[in-house]
Formats: structure tokens, sequence, C-alpha cells
């Protein structure tokens, strides 16, 4: 069985969409809840506790969506970065790695 | 053996004010605790009647009887704990004792008494385990429990000097007389109440509408509490107004709905806290509550529906419950839908409270099949007028005081 993961939804706004534009990846966004754009970035538990615990304001909803939400928008920016240098949505244990 | 359908719970509105104009002598030379910002909201719902019909806060009896039989020592249901806690060392340096007044401060000016009708200890690693079904200290309300000082003053209080209630929280202060008088002159009989710590989105409003039609009600009151805040959460202000303007905007019809607040620091508590609300609730006169899915509940420590299925095991209270599944986003029908109406459930997109702060964080405005753009422009306006740019509680929100009552010198 394949180990559950905690997608944290990166919400796309403009600038984040014409960056994403500018390096040919925009197609990675899914259309969701009524005209938004997302991406979503799996983590596993073990990265979702780094991430709650580096993070105190984010949450993991557990009651109704199993996304990991509230993660400062710089965070997610660097995220976003990430996926556009990987071309991947798997880029948590980078971002990790990176904050050492 | 004693009724608990009972409207006000207990039978009677208690009211415990002084006209500050005669307390002013009667508070002079008595030993004097500044309180901290809970107890002073605590007081509040107390002495307004919120809390019907404790009289003050309670002695080890009660505390006891609510921790272990989920009632009052007199037999009326009560779930949660209601006390004021004192240190050792503070309690030695008052030098008060059981049969003594002390005048209650907050910000420095008197508030209110406290007749001191018992001092005692409780062990609050069992008052935690009944009240929250853990001792895990992660859960707010284990750690609440347990950072009590480790004595507790039982005794009514009294209001010697109400607070002003600052705007734009004073239009939503109705104690229950005066909301209970304000149902009765719109000629409202059936209110089913909706709690809330949060700015509504839409899942919220369909939650007061299905609860509206459930209850065959006259109108909803959304009664959001306002207390202790974290990093993070909506400002208070944003909270309060927002209710407002889902009427204001036209969500719902001028004469169906009506937004008042509530003194209270949740406790997480899942069902016990269910009753609770319950209870305050039938208090202000409302004769149904709904309850949505994990009411009340954190983190995974109780059951999504734990909330729904305490009421089996009560008496009557004298408010019924509604109960409320999920309200999601369905790409099929494109629109809201009911979790036990829509037959499109692998297609359905959930969206939380969170969730819409996320998005919001994120520099995008939601949808308006989510987010009402009224509700918005509202938010995006408290940020500015009072929350420094931010419609979420910052560190500087935190540390400007309490933002929603003054009690002024007496």
């Amino acid at each position: 069985m394949s180990e559950e993961t905690f997608p944290i939804n990166i919400w796309i706004n403009e600038e984040r969409l014409e960056a994403l534009n500018k390096a040919g990846v925009a197609g990675m966004t899914k259309d969701v809840l009524a005209g938004l754009k997302v991406i979503q970035v799996p983590a596993n538990p073990s990265q979702r506790d780094d991430l709650l615990k580096r993070y105190p304001m984010a949450k993991c909803d557990t009651a109704t969506t199993k996304t990991i939400e509230l993660l400062p928008r710089e965070v997610k920016d660097q995220l976003l970065e990430l996926v556009v240098k990987k071309g991947s949505v798997d880029v948590v244990g980078d971002l990790l790695a990176s904050l050492g | 053996m004693v009724d608990n359908a009972l409207s006000p719970h207990g039978g009677t509105i208690v009211e415990r004010l002084e006209e500050p104009t005669t307390a002013k002598e009667r508070i002079k030379g008595l030993p004097r605790i500044e309180i901290r910002s809970q107890l002073a909201r605590e007081v509040m719902s107390i002495a307004y009647g919120y809390f019907s019909p404790l009289e003050g806060f309670m002695t080890e009896a009660d505390v006891d009887s609510v921790v272990n039989k989920l009632t009052l020592a007199s037999g009326y249901v009560w779930s949660i704990p209601i006390v004021f806690d004192i240190g050792e060392r503070e309690l030695q340096e008052l030098g008060v004792k059981q049969g003594d007044t002390v005048l209650l401060t907050y910000q420095d000016n008197p508030l209110a008494t406290l007749d001191i009708e018992e001092v005692f200890s409780y062990d609050l690693d069992v008052m935690a385990q009944k009240v929250y079904g853990t001792k895990d200290e992660k859960h707010p309300g284990v750690r609440r429990t347990l950072a009590y000082a480790g004595r507790f003053l039982g005794g009514k209080v009294t209001i010697v000097n109400p607070p002003k209630i600052n705007p734009p929280f004073d239009e939503f202060f109705y104690p229950p007389r005066l909301l209970r008088e304000e149902f009765s002159r719109r000629g409202w009989k059936r209110v089913v109440a909706h709690q809330t710590r949060n700015v509504p989105h839409t899942g919220h409003e369909w939650l007061m509408k299905g609860a509206w039609f459930a209850a065959n009600a006259d109108a909803v009151l959304a009664n959001p509490v306002i207390g202790e805040k974290r990093a993070g959460d909506y400002i208070d202000e944003a909270i309060i107004v927002t209710h407002d303007a889902l009427r204001k905007a036209g969500y719902f019809a001028e004469n169906i709905h009506m937004t008042s607040l509530l003194f209270w620091d949740m406790r997480y508590a899942g069902p016990r806290e269910a009753v609770f609300h319950a209870i305050v609730r039938k208090n202000l006169g409302c004769t149904h509550h709904m309850f949505g899915r994990d009411h009340a509940g954190v983190g995974t420590y109780y059951d999504p529906y734990a909330a729904h299925e305490i009421f089996e095991e009560l008496p009557d209270l004298g408010i019924y419950p509604v109960k409320a599944l999920e309200w999601f986003y369905c790409p099929e029908c494109a629109g809201i839908a009911y979790e036990e109406q829509c037959g499109h459930k692998d297609a359905a997109q959930r969206f939380s409270g969170s969730l819409i702060r996320s998005i919001i964080q994120d520099g995008v405005q939601p949808p308006r099949l989510l987010f009402r753009p009224e509700i918005f422009e509202l938010v995006m306006e408290c940020a500015e007028k009072y929350g420094g740019g931010s419609p979420f509680v910052t560190e500087s929100y935190l540390g400007r005081g309490d933002p929603v009552m003054t009690v002024p010198a007496l």
C-alpha cells in the first residue's frame, strides 16, 4: 500500500501564473472549486510533521480537505520555484533540505 | 429531579449587575485581583445570564458533578467547568478566605465582585481527561486546563462597572434578556443558532440556510464566539461584521437573520462543547442549534459526528439539535451541494475555513460560489481598518490589548 500523502495547495495568483507560463509549465495546474487554479505538492507524513513544526501557523486540515494549508506565502513561493525548476511536484524534500 | 427543558436553563435568566453608583461604596477597601481576559469574558457571560443558571464560578461540588456526571450539583445538564483559578502564593498574599468578597479588576479598573463561597483544589489531570477525553497536551483545552493555577475560588460574581463594548462589536452585544426581547419584537418564535469562529464562506451560508429549512425556523441567529485568538485566525472585527454583511448583501432576507456575539474562549471539547453551546444558545432564546461536522473539535480527538450523538444520551434540553452533514462544491451540479442529496460524491470538492484563508493568504480572491465578493471586500476593509493590513491575527494585533471591551474608571 502506498504511503498516504497530504497535498499542499499552492493557489495560483496572476504573478504565479506568469512565472509558470514563462517556464512553460502552466499545464501543471489543476482547475478546481469553480474557477481556481492550484498546484498540489504532496508531503508525506514525516514531511507534514516537519512543516507544521517549522511553521506553527500552518494547519493540516484533518477534518475536511486532508490538505496542508496556511503555510506562509513566501514558503509557497519557494515551493513553486522548485516546481518550476524541477518540472515536478515532488519538491517538499528539496525545500526541507534547503532549510537545513 | 430538575426539568432540563426549561428555557432559559434553570428557568430564570441570571442577571447580576449592580448600579455603579451604589457599588462604588461597597467595593471600597476590598482586596483586588486583576484578572486575565478569559476570566473577564466569563464574568460578563455569567453576570449577563449567558451561562444561566450559573451565578458565579463553580464550587467543587459543581466542578466534580460536571466532570463526572455532565450535570451541575443541582442536576441541570452542564458540560464544561467554569472555574476561577488562582495561585497558592497570590491567595496567601491576598489573605482571602471563604466568606470574603474580592474585587475583580480588568484593565486595572473595577469590573466585578466575587463572593468567595469556597477555596478548593481539583485534580487537573482528571478534569482534562474527563472533559476532553484525553490528557494529550497538544489538545488546546487540555493545555488550558493543565495551565490552571493550583487553587480555585468558587462563588457568585456581580458586575459593578459594566465595560464599554467597543465598535464594531457594540451593535452585536445582545445579552440574553435583551435578545429574547428582540426576538419577541420581531415575532420570532423558532430561531436556529449557528455557532462560528470564522468569516463565513458559502459552506457556512448553506449550513445556516439548511438549518433554517430543517428547523422550519423563523430566523437564524449567527452567534460568533469572541475570545482568545491565535496568530493566523481571522481578526474578530472581520468575523462579526461579515456575518452581518451576509444579510445586508441580501444572501439572507432582512427578516430571517440576525448576528449577535458571545464572549467565550473555545475549549475545543467536541461533543461536550456542543452541549455547552446548546445551553448558552437556549439562554439566548434559540429553540434550535445547528451542529455540523466536527463541531468544536480539533485534530482527530473526536469522531467527526460525536457532537450529533451526544444529544441522544441526554434528557430534553429544551433546544433541538439540527444535525447537518457537509456542503461541498460539486462541479457536476456547478454549485454548492449537500452530502446526503448530491449523487456526484466522487466529484465532490470539499472546502473549509482553513482552505479559504489559505487562498486569501496566497493573494487570490476566491470565486463567488465559495466566498461572496461582498464578504471578501469587507474582510480586506477590516484588514486595513483593524488588522494593520492583515485580515489575520498577527503578533501586533495580539499585542494591542482587548479590542472588544474597555472597562472605564469607577
